[in-house]
């Protein structure tokens, strides 16, 4: 198996001096193709840190993060923008459509940025929709849908244009379970079909659909299988 | 009771025999509850003691079974009852908990982390059944195993962190003056 | 009441220090017009002298009055506070004029006085000379003192030393040298030059850029003539009464007294209202500036109107929450109110302040590069309170929509977090297209008016338009998101935007749409007006060439040699013809005037035009080529005429005429008495031409028939051909003719010149549309930057590179900045069409019946030109130009995370 995305002891710490406050304690992390990866914790466990330094659209204090075997932090910003319109897709709790564009434009969105015309960036949209079940949605504008409708418009977008590697941040937060169900049986098809993908979520029955689920308590992995044990925790917490 | 009840209901759609009832029984229930021939005869044997099931002929030398009014009426009866929680089943994790945080020399994160691994796993295990398409009753079945699990999972969360508030509160309560001084400076 | 305000006042004023942006940003939008109206108002309350500021400047530190008197006799004078401001009486009259002796015996008491001479001189420089202002007067006195203040060297000691001021010291000579000068003959003076030197640089207290010469008894010349003599009185002692003024006034003389301007006594004052009367402010006048004001409101108010409606959006969750907890509407529509409140108050005390230090700043400049010396720095508090007020009321009405708005926001969906506005009123383009259909009659109404009330109605209308327009700018706005499917993502981005966030985009957009019609309305009207300028112009000679002409007036003969000596030694090689006719003077002062009438006893022409001292040429053996070469006049026919002994004259129409009589009025304006002498000359045998306005002067007769009616022939000017004559040329020449005679001009004929201020209004025209657009676009393009931060943290997350967002920027400037000019010119048409009407028919309408008939046949009474450059620059350029300046200066990095949870 291909590992897609690795973090090899990566620390994140926010602020300086009395209000520091570290998210991620030297975590190290992998996903391969064709692997979901569950990430559980409680709030403030730095599950979402983990994610948005997966995505490039945070660096990490120390530490490497590697994508595709790329370093994001020698890319720049205008690499890991490349990076998240053609490797990595993303999906919010909250949807992040842009309320201003149609499905089909929310979901070709990555690939006009990345210059493909108007014409070939919707025939793959289309597609893109049509895989998550809402082909006839097209031309409805965010406002106009469901909560649900609007999840798959956002994981649509995440793998239009073959993206490898899917990082959703709590996609089922906002949605009932049976809607709920439907868009992680989503998330696993494509990473069935190849695709790595890391889901955080603080809910057992969602990361349960991962193949492995890591468990992480003040920004460390405390189980994978075994691990840390809760002494050891307690001894963190005293540094 | 339920086995009981549950071929009762079964019946209910029409006569069968008893391999066919085993095989029915455990398709509804996603092999999550296996049952042998021998109880599945012994419990028609009851049924038909107590005339809610009679025999209806034989095929090929196996006895066929039809349900009597009076079983029609007992499984309109069950299905209108809510099942009444009376007692708590006994758990063993509960116990084996309770027994670890006050036996001492036992690690009790590690066996509340050895624990939830092994829960996410059956967790994984039922998910994974899911993913594959089932009829209905299956399904439900399957959830309910689903949220059971999750809802250990969750507890075990619930235990480790009362644990690690314990744990927190001992040690304040270890260096009681250095605390109080410091709250003393900082006001 | 009170009570009601206090919540949403604080929570306004907390608001407004949190969003210290946005805050900053209404505060400057309301600021800066009540800042600059505030100093151009300080300014020009300072540059502005009114009577009492000019005391010192008449009278000197000392003086306590000036007494002064014209002509040789004089009558009774009444005079008002200032007479010179509102006197009325006896320049003519009987009495000798007052002495010194006669004033100070008036005055009574022990007073002193001294005499002051005024003339116009004419000072020799290095290239000519230059005309400058000579004051005699002994500047030791004590009752002279600060009428001049000695900058450098010493004050004169007698009567062969002067002082210059800077200006004329620039010009000619300086300090320690000497200095020719002389009254010319025309200005009343003996025309004979003196020769003093300069020992002193002093400034005049009243004048600045205008060369002043000063020095004691005897040392400036002063006219001859009595009537262009200039004297004056200043007189000491205590202050000299009304009564005093009174008693002068009887003497024929008038007085300014020091403590009658200063401090008026009631009797003064109600001489004063007697005399000059109410200053009447016409009705047009005050709606003309009612309306002004509006339109300046209405254009600050959407200006500043995007700022207050983000503001209020982002009140949205805690109005919901006040909904939510049991809040009425209208105190929601109070919170945001408040906020108008404070911003508003802020501003117009800021802006007054700001402006009030600024001008403070700017009046040095100011005073360094005007011609005149300002009057004590002035802050006028009533008019600051009101332009105060103005600032208030601007941030409260652009609050207004907002608050509404507000009070009527969905609770719910703004609780569950969802973005954008209601959908839009199906009444309002109705509305809309009311208002501007009302907007069309009232400038087609205006058009048809006279001067005076068209400009009320036109300004009405255009009031109409952009309240028309305002509620037109939603629908135009869904329109261009409606087509922007197939535009590129960032244009896309922002148009959607832009009509999902209908109460930001709105007032940007009608901001600039306001500025662009008012761009394109005073760009209609003023080209309109240079092409009716244009269409009119009536050229004296044929292109290219030039006459001179020297006439003075006087009737003295011209010696022409040293004139066309001076035209040859710059341009060698033109032909200069002597241009024979009857002088409009003739010698000895002798005026004649010539009338030639048809058949129908009127006069043939109406008007005609010419730089030559004649109207009436004279034929000697050859026609003036000048006249000979104009479209229409046929020089065969006519030379046949005029050979036989018959005469040429120029008429209005092309009526055939062969015979004209001729009258002869001469009189002697040197002379008392009114008499005149006639001739005349009946059916004299004639030709005419109609030149279609390009009559040179009346007619042409041959050298026989004036002789025959007495008349005196004279060159009466040069006419030069075959050269062409550039710009410094005719500089240099005008130079030389001048020190000819004072008189003495090079006219060159170069067709209609637009006059250079039409270019400059058009830019300035130009320039501040652009510095308001681009403020309409730049506020709403930033305000929509950070309403968008998480759709920008979305595209960033989906992979958009950092120049996404200038791009999405840059396209939103464009969309406001380019809807904006569109909906603008459209409009701007409206008003711009309509002045035209009172701008360009203008004049037609004084003329008589007859040629009224007759010369619109040839010129229509109105005229319309439009500005196409200055329309495509306003739509094509300005948005682009805003994109730009966006683009430069819109940060390119994406906001990465959305929210930190």
């Amino acid at each position: 198996m291909t590992t897609i995305l690795k973090l090899d002891a990566v620390s994140r710490v926010h602020g300086e001096g009395a209000t520091e406050v570290t998210a991620l304690n030297a975590v190290t992390f992998t996903a391969s193709a064709g692997e979901l990866v569950a990430v559980m914790g409680p709030s403030g466990s730095g599950k979402s840190t983990l994610l948005t330094l997966a995505g490039g659209l945070d660096s990490p204090s120390s530490g490497t993060v590697l994508v595709e075997g790329a370093d994001l932090a020698t890319l720049g910003n205008q690499g890991r923008a490349r990076l998240r319109r053609t490797a990595i897709g993303y999906v919010f709790q909250d949807f992040n459509l842009i309320p201003a564009l149609t499905a089909a434009e929310n979901v070709s969105l990555p690939l006009e940025l990345d210059g493909v015309g108007v014409a070939k960036a919707r025939a793959a949209a289309l597609v893109a929709l049509g895989q998550v079940g809402i082909p006839d949605l097209a031309d409805r504008f965010p406002d106009e849908m469901s909560g649900g409708q609007q999840q798959r418009v956002a994981i649509a977008r995440a793998v239009v244009g073959d993206r490898r590697l899917i990082l959703a941040d709590e996609p089922t937060g906002a949605l009932d379970t049976e809607t709920g169900e439907d868009i992680l049986r989503l998330l696993r098809l494509r990473c069935d079909e190849g695709a790595a993908g890391v889901l955080v979520t603080h809910e057992p029955r969602h990361a349960a659909w991962a193949d492995r689920v890591v468990f992480l308590r003040d920004g460390v992995v405390v189980d994978e299988s075994g691990g840390t044990s809760v002494d050891a925790l307690l001894d963190a917490d005293r540094v | 009771m339920s086995v009981k009840m549950g071929l009762l209901a079964l019946l209910a759609d029409g006569p069968q025999y008893g391999y066919q009832l085993r095989a029915e029984f455990e398709g509804r229930t996603g092999s999550t509850w296996p049952l042998n021939v021998g109880q599945v005869y012994t419990t028609l044997a009851r049924l038909e003691r107590d005339h809610l099931v009679e025999p209806a002929g034989s095929e090929e030398g196996r006895v066929l079974y039809r349900i009597t009014d009076a079983g029609q009426d007992e499984v309109a009866a069950w299905f209108l009852t809510p099942v009444i929680r009376t007692q708590p089943a006994r758990d063993e994790l509960a116990i084996k908990l309770a027994f670890a945080v006050t036996v001492s020399g036992v690690d009790v994160g590690a066996v509340i982390q050895r624990q939830r691994t092994a829960t996410m796993a059956a967790l994984q295990d039922y998910t994974r059944l899911k993913r594959q398409d089932h009829d209905l009753a299956w399904t439900l079945v399957l959830d309910a195993m689903v949220f059971q699990t999750e809802a250990e999972i969750r507890w075990l969360d619930h235990c480790e962190a009362r644990l690690r508030r314990a744990a927190t509160e001992r040690r304040v309560v270890a260096t009681p003056a250095e605390d109080t001084a410091d709250k003393e400076t900082s006001r | 009441m009170i009570a009601g305000w206090r919540l949403p006042l604080r929570i306004a004023r907390r608001d407004a220090l949190r969003a210290k942006g946005r805050s900053i940003l209404m505060l400057v939008m309301i600021a800066l017009p009540v800042m600059g109206v505030t100093a151009a108002d300080v300014l020009i309350q300072t540059q502005d002298v009114s009577s009492v500021e000019s005391l010192d400047r008449r009278l000197g530190t000392e003086a306590a009055a000036k007494v002064s008197y014209g002509g040789e006799r004089v009558g009774r004078q009444e005079q008002g506070l200032d007479p010179d401001s509102g006197a009325s009486g006896g320049d003519v009259g009987s009495m000798p004029p007052p002495t010194l002796a006669t004033v100070l015996a008036a005055l009574g008491g022990e007073r002193r006085g001294i005499e002051v001479g005024g003339s116009y001189l004419s000072v020799k420089t290095d290239k000519g000379s230059v005309e400058a202002g000579g004051t005699e007067v002994d500047l030791e006195d004590p009752l002279a003192r600060g009428l001049f203040r000695l900058e450098d060297g010493r004050w004169p000691r007698n009567a062969d030393e002067v002082v210059v001021n800077a200006a004329l010291a620039q010009r000619g000579p300086g300090l320690g040298e000497r200095i020719r000068f002389k009254i010319d003959k025309s200005l009343g003076g003996s025309g004979t030059e003196v020769e003093r030197v300069v020992v002193g640089i002093a400034e005049s207290a009243s004048v600045k850029d205008w060369g002043q010469v000063a020095g004691p008894r005897g040392s400036v010349p002063l006219p001859v003539r009595p009537d262009a003599s200039e004297r004056y009185w200043l007189i000491g002692g205590g202050p000299v009464t009304w009564d005093d003024v009174l008693k002068l006034n009887a003497l024929g003389a008038l007085v300014v007294s020091r403590s009658v301007i200063s401090d008026p006594s009631p009797a003064a004052l109600a001489a004063d209202r007697a005399l000059t009367g109410e200053s009447g402010i016409d009705d047009a006048t005050v709606t003309v500036a009612i309306l002004v004001v509006v339109m300046a409101l209405i254009e600050v108010v959407l200006l500043a109107g995007p700022a207050f409606a983000v503001g209020a959006r982002r009140q949205a969750r805690p109005l919901a929450l006040i909904a939510a907890s049991g809040g009425t509407p209208q105190q929601a529509r109070r919170v945001v109110l408040a906020t108008g409140l404070v911003i508003g108050t802020a501003g117009a005390i800021g802006g007054v302040v700001l402006g009030i230090a600024g001008a403070a700043a700017l009046n040095p400049i100011l005073q360094r590069s005007n011609g005149s010396w300002f009057g004590p720095f002035e802050v006028p508090w009533p008019h600051l309170l009101g332009v105060a007020l103005f600032g208030l009321i601007s941030a409260l009405v652009a609050a207004v929509v907002p608050a509404w708005i507000a009070s009527r926001q969905d609770v719910v969906a703004v609780l569950a977090g969802r973005r954008g506005d209601r959908r839009p009123s199906a009444r309002s383009p109705f509305i809309g297209v009311a208002l501007v259909g009302a907007g069309i009659a009232l400038a087609a109404l205006g058009a048809g008016q006279r001067q005076t009330t068209s400009a009320s109605f036109i300004a009405l209308s255009a009031i109409c338009c952009v309240l028309g327009m305002l509620f037109l700018v939603p629908v135009v706005v869904v329109g261009f998101a409606r087509l922007g499917r197939r535009l590129p993502l960032a244009l896309r981005f922002a148009v959607r935007d832009a009509a999902r966030h209908r109460t930001r985009t709105t007032p940007a957009v009608a901001a600039v749409a306001a500025t662009v019609m008012g761009v394109i309305a005073f760009g209609i009207g003023t080209s309109s007006d240079e092409a009716r300028n244009e269409a009119t112009y009536v050229p004296s000679l044929p292109m290219g060439s030039a006459s001179v002409g020297a006439d003075d007036g006087s009737g003295d003969p011209v010696a022409w040699g040293p004139y066309v000596d001076a035209v040859a030694a710059e341009l060698p090689d033109a032909r200069i013809d002597q241009v024979r006719g009857i002088p409009y003077v003739g010698p000895g002062g002798i005026s004649t005037s010539i009338g030639f009438t048809g058949p129908d006893d009127t006069p043939l022409l109406s008007s005609f035009s010419s730089n030559l001292g004649s109207g009436v040429y004279v034929y000697d053996g050859d026609l003036p080529e000048f006249i000979a070469a104009i479209d229409g006049f046929d020089a065969a026919a006519a030379e046949k005429t005029l050979a036989a002994g018959g005469a040429v004259v120029f008429a209005d129409d092309d009526r055939p005429v062969r015979a004209v009589d001729i009258t002869v009025e001469s009189y002697d304006q040197n002379g008392m008495t009114d008499e005149e002498t006639t001739a005349g000359e009946k059916n004299v045998p004639a030709i005419a031409f109609d030149l279609r306005g390009r009559a040179p002067g009346t007619g042409i007769i041959p050298r026989a028939m004036a002789k025959r009616l007495g008349l005196g022939v004279t060159t009466v000017g040069l006419v030069v051909n075959g050269a062409t004559i550039s710009k410094a040329q005719q500089k240099d020449i005008d130079e030389r003719l001048n020190s000819l005679s004072p008189s003495g001009f090079l006219y060159v004929e170069r067709g209609y010149q637009t006059p250079p201020d039409i270019w400059l209004v058009q830019l300035v025209l130009g320039g501040l549309g652009a510095i308001l657009m681009l403020g309409g676009t730049l506020t709403a393009t930033f305000l929509a930057l950070s309403d968008a931060r998480p759709d920008l943290a979305t595209l960033s997350a989906v992979g958009a590179a950092p120049r996404v967002r200038r791009g999405v920027a840059a396209a939103y400037a464009l969309a406001v900045g380019g809807i904006g000019a569109l909906l603008g010119v459209v409009i701007g048409f409206v008003p711009g069409i309509a002045v035209t009407y009172p701008l360009t028919s203008q004049g037609w309408q004084t003329c008589s019946a007859q040629s009224c008939f007759s010369s619109s046949d040839f010129q229509p009474d109105h005229y319309l030109a439009v500005p196409w450059l200055l329309i495509g620059g306003v739509v094509v350029l300005l948005p682009l130009l805003c994109a730009a300046i966006v683009w430069v200066f819109a940060r390119s990095r994406l906001p990465l995370v959305a929210r930190l949870s």
